[in-house]
């Protein structure tokens, strides 16, 4: 990864970190995870599969450092979530409808994940009043998000305007 | 389709997911084993000394934001909101106005037998709430920390002194706070004369009462206040109610209670320095030495003789 590459995806990385930390933890109507999104999404850019797999490891374990639960949780649910998008990203080259649901699909797969490790692990700080809920709504939330930032995302973290044209 | 350029990749993913996820492993059994302290808590305390400058600049922009979002999301509810808030006003004004004339008759009595306060003033620090890490995790960062006199383990309330929850880590300007919701433990508390405890549901706002040794039943709507045999918070602090009737079975008293905090609404929580002395861990009744208060725009801090204590004493 080129240096500037890496530049862009240090600063994308951390405004969806102090973004989900402060606006989208206060506001209730809409509840993405954008900062798993952001690990999705990278799956569609010109990054290696093995550097993408290290960012969303190094994501995930950010916002573990700055919660309250276990070290280490969402670093896997968020590399697993990125391993998916890896494997499956020719599926969201369809069209920006197909993408929005593909990010949905993987972060229904990783919030699921989220849920049964902290169950695993005892974590009651995760498995709060409205945990059934979010399952469907951060899932959703990312869909929309997908939909809408996917193809800007990539460009910018590609340097290229010509990244990610459906046809 | 797209026309992304589809260079040729070799595939390293697997090997790199699996070593990723076995060092995430790695990272909770870390930290369990240390109980968050050691390098995970340094760890913790680095991240979040990086990053709660930039929440603490970005909430200034976010929070209108923030406020506009919510309310076109609930305008509906809104006008009904006012108009209980408005009522709630009305009722606590009479009773402020019923509790200042009492305390006119305090201060006329402890004049009269030549009384002085011997200090029961618990420090407070005022802080914002600056951040949530995710949609899950209850955890809340505030603008607050260990120069502001925050310490780990610190209860907490809300501004109208509800129980909220204790101070989880700390790092110079900022700390964690965790509800009492997350607690696994759970918090001693007192129904009328029975002390039970207080643990959280999964899924749900409601708290789990459980009272052993109960003499007599409890009532919807009698007041859980903190008890004097809980090791996190001083006594006394209201808590919430009982949510539904229940009857002595077999010295035991198992039922619902629902808390007076709303956690998703809250911006503003205080900190309290207790206990005063974390040696002996007695915070009922601390005799300061110096008493001072320090106010600025955003904190007010009333150390009374020991606003810095470590652990839950």
């Amino acid at each position: 990864m080129r240096a500037r590459t890496f530049a862009v995806v240090f600063f994308v990385v951390l405004v969806a970190v102090v973004i989900q930390t402060t606006l989208f933890g206060r506001v209730r109507v809409i509840t993405p995870d954008l900062v798993l999104l952001v690990s999705i999404l990278l799956a569609l850019t010109r990054i290696r599969p093995e550097v993408v797999l290290g960012i969303a490891f190094t994501s995930g374990l950010t916002i573990d450092l700055l919660g309250s639960s276990l070290l280490g949780l969402r670093a896997i649910v968020f590399t697993t979530a990125a391993y998916i998008a890896i494997r499956t990203r020719e599926r969201a080259d369809i069209g920006r409808i197909a993408t929005a649901i593909w990010a949905g699909l993987i972060s229904l797969v990783a919030v699921l994940l989220l849920v049964v490790v902290a169950t695993l692990f005892g974590q009651s700080s995760i498995l709060g009043e409205h945990v059934a809920t979010r399952l469907l709504t951060v899932p959703l939330a990312n869909a929309l998000l997908a939909f809408i930032v996917a193809p800007t995302l990539v460009r910018v973290v590609d340097q290229d305007p010509a990244a990610l044209r459906y046809s | 389709m797209l026309t992304r350029d589809t260079t040729p990749r070799t595939d390293r993913a697997m090997p790199i997911f699996i070593t990723l996820v076995v060092l995430g492993i790695l990272l909770m059994t870390f930290h369990v084993r240390l109980d968050g302290g050691g390098v995970i808590g340094v760890m913790r305390d680095g991240a979040q000394t990086i990053v709660s400058p930039l929440q603490r600049g970005a909430s200034y922009v976010v929070n209108p934001i923030a406020d506009a979002i919510d309310s076109l999301g609930n305008i509906a509810g809104l006008r009904e909101e006012n108009r209980a808030l408005a009522a709630a006003l009305e009722d606590k004004e009479a009773q402020l106005i019923a509790v200042q004339s009492q305390l006119a008759r305090l201060e006329l009595f402890e004049e009269l037998y030549g009384l002085n306060t011997a200090g029961t003033d618990i420090g407070r620090t005022v802080a914002n709430v600056i951040g949530r890490p995710d949609p899950f995790d209850v955890g809340m960062t505030i603008d607050r920390g260990s120069k502001h006199g925050i310490a780990v383990g610190q209860p907490v309330i809300d501004p109208s002194g509800y129980v909220v929850g204790t101070v989880a880590s700390v790092t110079a300007s900022s700390a964690t706070i965790v509800p009492i919701t997350a607690s696994r433990e759970g918090v001693r508390v007192l129904v009328g004369q029975q002390i039970g405890t207080l643990t959280s549901q999964i899924n749900s706002a409601e708290m789990r009462l459980d009272i052993r040794d109960a003499r007599e039943p409890v009532f919807a709507g009698d007041r859980i206040v903190t008890s004097a045999a809980s090791v996190s918070f001083p006594a006394g602090l209201p808590v919430g109610e009982v949510l539904t009737d229940a009857g002595v079975e077999a010295t035991s008293i198992d039922t619902t209670a629902l808390l007076y905090t709303n956690f998703d609404t809250l911006q503003i929580v205080i900190v309290l320095a207790w206990p005063a002395d974390p040696v002996s861990g007695l915070g009922q009744d601390p005799v300061p030495e110096v008493t001072s208060t320090t106010v600025d725009p955003n904190t007010t801090t009333t150390d009374s003789g020991g606003t810095t204590t470590t652990g839950e004493g």
